[in-house]
C-alpha cells in the first residue's frame, strides 16, 4: 500500500484547504453555529433524537458541532468529514472501474458541500447522513453476488431510513443501478427485488407516518435536519446526494470512453473545473459581511472588548450589528463618549437594536442590555433568541445568560436548573460547576466582578420595558445608580444619535457623579454646537471645558460648512469623525 | 453443564441479594426526610402511578420500606432514588384504600445509614379520573418554539402527544378544553399562518374561523356548556409588556375583551350587550354545572398598558337559558374582589355545584406571572370564600381544574423553582378541606429539573383522547368554517 499516492496527496491537500478556509477565513461562522445548540450528555437527550428518521445523523452532526466552540477544531472536523466523503466517492468509483485520471471529479460532492456549509444554517447532520450513505454503498459493493447485495439492500433500507432519513432512497437507486450495469441477476430476479426495494422506499416513510403522527409526511420523507429551517426542502443536498450515488457510474462510463493520450488534458481540465468552479462557488457562498458581524459578536460574547476595537481600527464596521458590538466595546472600555464618532454610526439602531423575532438580533441586543444592567431584558432576549431557533434546539449561550441573569436576580432555584443542564455539556461544565459554588455564597456573588456590579446597576424601581423609550429607561437606570457610567454614556449616545440635543443638554449635568477628568470629545462637539445656536461667539463664551482642539476644529468645520455650496465631500474628508458631521450628514 | 448453569444462577442470585444491603441505621433522626417531590403526608388516589422520590442532599444509597394494609410491604433500595415497582405499588395502594402507607426512608452516608422518622401517605378510596391533559410549552415571552398538548395516564408514567406543533410548523397550539372531562368533546386553538379552532364533538372534528365582524378577536378562553350544545368563549385584545425589576417578568393584559356563547349546532356566536360592554373587560367565562348560569370575570375598562395595575376583576354571573340560547340581562357579582383590592381569574365551578375555585391576584387576569397568585374556594351555598391554604404556596398557583367527581383538583404551581409551572393534585374532603397536594409523579424524580417546559392548563380527562392527526392536517389545508354571529 502506497503511503504517498496521488489520490491520498490530493485528498490531503483538499483537506488542508478546507481546514485553512474554516480556520482562518471563516472561523466565526463555526462559533456562531455552536452557540445555537445545547448538546447534552444525557440519556434523555440522546433518545430525543431517535424518535424520528434521520435522528442519528442529526445527533452525530450536533455532537460534532459542539466542538465548534474552538473554531479550529470545527475546521478540522469539517475538513476530515469532507475529505472522507471524497475518499468514499473515489473508493466506490474505483471499485466500479473508474480510471485514476478521473480522480479530480470525485471532489465535486465535497466541494459542493463545502460551499453549502458556508451558509450558517446548513447543519453538519447532512454531511454525516451522506457519509453514512457512503458507508452503506461501500458495504454493498463488497458483496460478490447480486443476491447477496439485494438481500443486504432490503435489510439495510429500514435501518438506513432510521439513520439518515429520506436519503436512504439513494442506496436503493445505487444498488439497482449496479445490478442493471453488472447484470449478475436475471431480469426476473432483478425486477422482483427491485420492486421490493422500491416498495420499501415508499412504504417506510408511510409506515413512519403511522407511528410518528406528529410530523407531516414531508418531514418524515426528508428526515435529517439538513437546514436550520425545517420547512425548507433541501434541494441542494438532494443534488449532492444524487451525485454521490451516480458519480461512480458516470466516471466508469467516462473511463470506458477514455482514449489513450487524453489523460493529461483530462486531468488539467478536471482540475480547472473543480478548482475554478469550486473557488467561484465558495466565493459566492461565503458571506464575509456576516462573518464580520459574527466575529464582532463572538468577541462581545467572550468579553474581548479590546479585540472588538482592534477589529474596528483595522476595518471600520458598516453593518448595524457590528456597530452595536463596537459601541458596546467602546462603552465597556469607557471610550464611547470619546470615540464613538470616529466610526460609522447608523443611528440609535446601532446603539441598541430593536427587538426582532429571530435568533441573532435579540442575542446581540441582549448583550447590550446585560452589560448596561437591564437584567430582566437581557434575560428575556436570551430566552427569545433561543425560542426563535427554528429547529427547536436550545442554545448554550442563551442558557448561560439565563443562568447568569437568574443568579443576579437572586432566583437561585431556576438558575440551578440551568446550571445543572450546562453541567451535562462538554465545554460549559466547568463554568457551570463554578457558578453553582458561587450560588451557595451570597458574598461571592456580590464580589463577582460582573454579577456583583450588575446587581448594583439593575433597577430597583419597577417599570415596563418600552422599545420606543429607551432613553427614558436609560435615564431611570442611571438615576438609580449614578456610578453606572455605561448607562450615562448610552443615554448621552442615544440623545446624540437621535439628534435630540435638547435632551442631551438637559441630561449632560447628570454625568457629574462620574467625575470625568475631561468632557468626552463627542460631548464637547455637541455642546459647542448647541451653544453656538444661541450665542454669536460660542468659542469665547461657552461655559463648558472645551479643549482647544475641538475649538479649532469647529471653526474650520463652520468655515467649510457655511462657505461651500456642497460641503459634504470636503467635510467628510476632514470631519467624518465628528459629531457635527454625523448631525448634518448622517440620516 | 447443568452444574455450571446452577452455579452461575446462584452467583446471579447472590449478587442480586448483595445489591440490597441490610439497613442497620447508625443514626436515627426524629425528623421526617425532605423529599423531592415532597410526598410526606400527601393524599393520593389509589390509582396513582408510583411515587418515586429522592431525598434532598447527597448520599451513596437510599432505602425505603413502604408498609400498607394487610401486611403489604415494598422494600426498595437504590443508588439515586426510590424507584418503586409499578405492579407491587398498584397492589399496595389497592389494599390500602381508605388507609395510609407508612414509609420509612434511610440514606447511606459515608459513615453509615441514617434513618428518618417514618411518614404517611394517605390513600383515598375516592377515585380520580383516568388522566391529565396539559400543554407543554417553554415559559417564554413573545416567541415560541416546540410545544404540544399531551395526555398522561395517571396510573402509569405514559405520556403521549395529542397534538404537537411539529405537525403544523410555526403554529401555536393552546386552550384545550373538555366537556366535563369527556375526551370526545374537545376544543383547542391553533394560531399561526394556518389556524383556527378545532372543535371535536362526538366523533366529528371541525375547523372554525372564529373571527366575526361583531367580535374583537378570534375565540380565546373556552368553557363547555354541560349539555355539549354550547361553549362560552372570551374574545380578547391581549398585549404583553415586560417588567424591569427583579421578581417580576411579564404582564399580560387585555386592552379590550368580551364574552360570547357559541351555539355549536348553529355555528353562531351569541352576543349580549351585558357581556360586550365597552366600559367593562369581560373574560374567562364558565358555565355552572346546571348550565343555567354563566360565570365570568369583569373589570372596569382601563387605559392599557398605562393603568394595568388598576384592572381588577370581580367574579360575576349572568343567567343563561340553554333551551333558547338566551343570555340574561342582569349581572350579579358573586365575589367582589375589587372591594379588597384584588382580582379574580379562572373561576372554575366544581361539577357537583358546591364550590367555585378561582385564582386571586393583585390585579389583571393573567395569574401565571403573578407570584402572589393563590387558589380560593367559594362556597356557592353560603357565599363564604377562603384561600385554599392547604394547597397554596408563596409562589404562583394559577390554572386549576376539577375532577369529574369534584373530589380532586389539579392546579399549576411554580413553587419548585419560581418559573417552570408544574402540575399538583390535591384531594378535597366532604367538608371542603383540601389535603396536601402532590406533584404529578414521574418515573425519574429528576425529570422536572431536566424539563425546559412548563405544564400549562392541566385538565382532567375520564378516558384517553383520540384526536386523529391526519384529520387535523386535512382540516388545516381547508379554509375552515366561518362562524356566524347573532344577538
Amino acid at each position: 500500500m502506497k503511503i504517498f499516492s496521488i489520490d491520498k496527496m490530493m485528498a490531503a491537500v483538499f483537506g488542508l484547504m478546507v481546514f485553512a478556509f474554516f480556520a482562518f477565513l471563516y472561523p466565526f461562522h463555526l462559533n456562531y453555529q455552536e452557540q445555537y445548540q445545547l448538546f447534552l450528555f444525557s440519556a434523555d437527550y440522546v433518545s430525543s433524537y431517535f424518535v424520528k428518521p434521520g435522528g442519528l445523523s442529526d445527533y452525530l452532526g450536533n455532537f460534532l458541532t459542539q466542538f465548534y466552540f474552538y473554531s479550529w477544531v470545527g475546521a478540522l472536523l469539517i475538513a476530515v468529514l469532507l475529505t472522507l466523503l471524497q475518499v468514499m466517492v473515489w473508493q466506490v468509483s474505483r471499485k466500479l472501474g473508474a480510471k485514476p485520471v478521473f480522480l479530480p471529479f470525485t471532489f465535486v460532492p465535497s466541494v459542493l458541500f463545502w460551499s453549502l456549509l458556508c451558509d450558517e444554517n446548513y447543519l453538519l447532520g447532512g454531511v454525516i447522513a451522506m457519509l453514512i450513505l457512503g458507508v452503506f454503498i461501500l458495504l454493498c459493493i463488497q458483496f460478490r453476488t447480486g443476491w447477496e447485495r439485494m438481500v443486504f439492500l432490503l435489510i439495510s433500507l429500514p435501518v438506513l431510513y432510521w439513520l439518515i432519513g429520506g436519503a436512504f432512497v439513494l442506496l436503493a437507486l445505487f444498488v439497482i443501478g449496479y445490478e442493471l450495469i453488472f447484470r449478475q441477476l436475471k431480469t426476473g430476479q432483478l425486477l422482483t427485488l427491485g420492486v421490493a426495494a422500491l416498495l420499501l422506499v415508499v412504504v417506510l416513510p408511510l409506515l413512519a407516518k403511522r407511528i410518528i403522527q406528529q410530523y407531516p409526511l414531508s418531514r418524515l420523507c426528508i428526515g435529517v435536519n439538513y437546514y436550520r429551517f425545517p420547512v425548507n426542502v433541501p434541494v441542494a443536498i438532494g443534488i449532492i446526494g444524487l451525485l454521490i450515488a451516480s458519480l461512480p457510474y458516470l466516471l466508469r462510463w467516462l473511463s470506458a470512453k477514455l482514449r489513450s493520450g487524453k489523460a493529461v488534458f483530462l486531468i488539467v481540465f478536471q482540475l480547472a473545473v473543480v478548482a475554478g468552479g469550486g473557488l467561484m462557488l465558495i466565493r459566492n457562498s461565503a458571506d464575509m459581511a456576516k462573518e464580520e458581524v459574527m466575529a464582532y459578536d463572538f468577541n462581545v460574547r467572550m468579553r474581548k472588548w479590546d479585540r472588538v476595537i482592534a477589529m474596528a481600527e483595522k476595518k471600520k464596521p458598516s453593518t448595524p450589528l457590528s456597530v452595536t458590538c463596537l459601541n458596546l466595546a467602546l462603552a465597556k472600555m469607557d471610550l464611547l463618549g470619546e470615540r464613538m464618532f470616529a466610526y460609522y454610526q447608523n443611528g440609535v439602531g446601532g446603539l441598541i437594536p430593536d427587538f426582532v423575532r429571530d435568533y441573532t438580533i435579540p442575542m446581540i441586543a441582549g448583550e447590550v442590555y446585560y452589560h448596561l444592567g437591564f437584567v430582566n431584558t437581557a434575560q428575556r432576549l436570551a430566552f427569545e433568541a433561543m425560542e426563535a431557533l427554528p429547529d427547536y434546539q436550545k442554545s448554550a449561550r442563551s442558557v448561560m445568560r439565563l443562568a447568569e441573569t437568574n443568579i443576579i436576580n437572586g432566583d437561585y432555584a431556576v438558575a440551578t436548573k440551568y446550571l445543572h443542564l450546562l453541567q451535562q455539556t462538554f465545554y460549559y461544565r466547568e463554568w457551570a460547576t463554578k457558578a453553582l459554588q458561587t450560588i451557595n455564597d451570597e458574598k461571592l456573588i456580590d464580589q463577582h466582578p460582573e454579577w456583583g456590579w450588575l446587581r448594583k446597576c439593575r433597577t430597583r424601581e419597577d417599570f415596563l420595558f418600552s422599545e420606543k423609550e429607551k432613553d427614558m429607561m436609560l435615564g431611570i437606570l442611571f438615576r438609580q445608580n449614578p456610578e453606572n457610567r455605561m448607562a450615562f454614556e448610552y443615554l448621552m449616545a442615544y440623545c446624540l444619535l437621535s439628534k435630540d440635543l435638547q435632551h442631551f443638554v438637559e441630561y449632560f449635568p447628570l454625568g457629574k457623579s462620574l467625575n470625568y477628568k475631561a468632557i468626552p470629545k463627542s460631548y464637547q462637539e455637541a455642546l459647542i454646537y448647541v451653544w453656538g445656536l444661541t450665542h454669536p461667539d460660542p468659542i469665547q463664551t461657552i461655559p463648558y471645558a472645551i479643549g482647544n482642539g475641538v475649538k479649532n476644529r469647529v471653526r474650520q468645520y463652520q468655515r467649510i460648512y457655511t462657505g461651500q455650496m456642497n460641503a459634504e465631500p470636503a467635510l467628510r474628508d476632514q470631519f467624518a469623525d465628528t459629531y457635527w458631521y454625523y448631525l448634518h450628514f448622517r440620516n | 453443564m447443568r452444574k455450571a448453569v446452577l452455579y452461575l444462577l446462584s452467583i446471579a442470585l447472590l449478587s442480586m441479594v448483595a445489591c440490597n444491603e441490610t439497613v442497620v441505621p447508625k443514626t436515627v433522626r426524629k425528623e421526617k426526610p425532605v423529599l423531592f417531590p415532597d410526598y410526606v403526608g400527601v393524599t393520593v388516589p389509589a390509582t396513582i402511578a408510583p411515587l418515586n422520590f429522592k431525598v434532598q442532599g447527597e448520599y451513596q444509597a437510599i432505602d425505603a420500606l413502604l408498609e400498607g394494609k394487610n401486611n403489604q410491604i415494598i422494600h426498595v433500595q437504590d443508588k439515586d432514588f426510590v424507584h418503586i415497582d409499578p405492579v407491587k405499588w398498584a397492589r399496595l395502594l389497592n389494599e390500602s384504600k381508605g388507609d395510609s402507607l407508612r414509609i420509612t426512608v434511610s440514606v447511606k452516608q459515608a459513615d453509615g445509614w441514617v434513618q428518618f422518622a417514618p411518614f404517611a401517605v394517605h390513600v383515598s378510596d375516592v377515585p380520580i379520573d383516568y388522566g391529565l391533559v396539559y400543554r407543554l410549552i417553554a415559559p417564554g415571552y413573545e416567541v415560541y418554539s416546540k410545544m404540544g398538548i399531551y395526555q398522561r395516564d395517571m396510573s402509569s408514567f405514559t405520556q403521549t402527544p395529542i397534538l404537537e406543533n411539529t405537525l403544523i410548523p410555526g403554529s401555536c397550539i393552546n386552550c384545550h378544553s373538555f366537556r366535563l372531562a369527556n375526551p370526545d368533546d374537545m376544543s383547542l386553538h391553533i394560531r399561526g399562518q394556518k389556524g383556527g379552532t378545532i372543535l371535536k364533538t362526538s366523533g366529528t372534528v371541525k375547523l372554525l374561523n372564529t373571527k366575526t365582524k361583531q367580535t374583537i378577536s378570534n375565540f380565546v378562553y373556552p368553557f363547555w356548556h354541560p349539555s355539549g350544545k354550547y361553549m362560552a368563549y372570551s374574545v380578547n385584545n391581549t398585549h404583553q409588556v415586560f417588567h424591569e425589576a427583579k421578581g417580576e417578568r411579564v404582564e399580560v393584559g387585555d386592552a379590550a375583551s368580551d364574552v360570547i356563547v357559541y351555539d355549536i349546532a348553529k355555528n353562531e356566536a351569541i352576543g349580549s350587550p351585558v357581556l360586550m360592554q365597552d366600559s367593562v373587560f369581560e373574560t374567562l367565562p364558565t358555565f355552572s354545572p346546571d348550565g343555567r348560569s354563566l360565570y365570568f370575570c369583569a373589570a372596569k375598562a382601563k387605559k392599557m398598558p398605562v393603568e394595568y395595575k388598576e384592572v381588577k376583576y370581580n367574579l360575576c354571573r349572568v343567567l343563561f337559558d340553554p333551551e333558547t340560547g338566551t343570555i340574561g340581562n342582569t349581572i350579579d357579582t358573586l365575589f367582589n374582589a375589587t372591594a379588597i383590592g384584588k382580582s379574580v381569574a379562572f373561576p372554575r365551578p366544581s361539577p357537583d355545584g358546591k364550590y367555585i375555585m378561582f385564582t386571586l391576584i393583585d390585579y389583571g387576569n393573567f395569574s401565571i406571572w403573578h407570584k402572589e397568585a393563590d387558589l380560593y374556594l367559594l362556597d356557592v351555598r353560603t357565599g363564604e370564600c377562603r384561600p385554599v391554604s392547604e394547597a397554596n404556596s408563596d409562589q404562583t398557583e394559577s390554572y386549576h381544574s376539577w375532577s369529574s367527581n369534584s373530589r380532586w383538583f389539579v392546579f399549576s404551581s411554580r413553587r419548585i423553582d419560581g418559573l417552570y409551572t408544574r402540575p399538583f393534585i390535591a384531594f378535597l374532603d366532604e367538608n371542603g378541606k383540601a389535603g396536601k397536594p402532590f406533584l404529578l409523579p414521574q418515573a425519574d424524580p429528576d425529570y422536572y429539573e431536566r424539563l425546559l417546559f412548563s405544564f400549562n392548563v392541566p385538565e382532567f380527562v375520564s378516558a384517553p383522547v383520540d384526536l386523529n392527526t391526519s384529520t387535523i392536517e386535512r382540516l388545516m389545508a381547508t379554509p375552515g368554517e366561518n362562524v356566524g354571529f347573532r344577538k
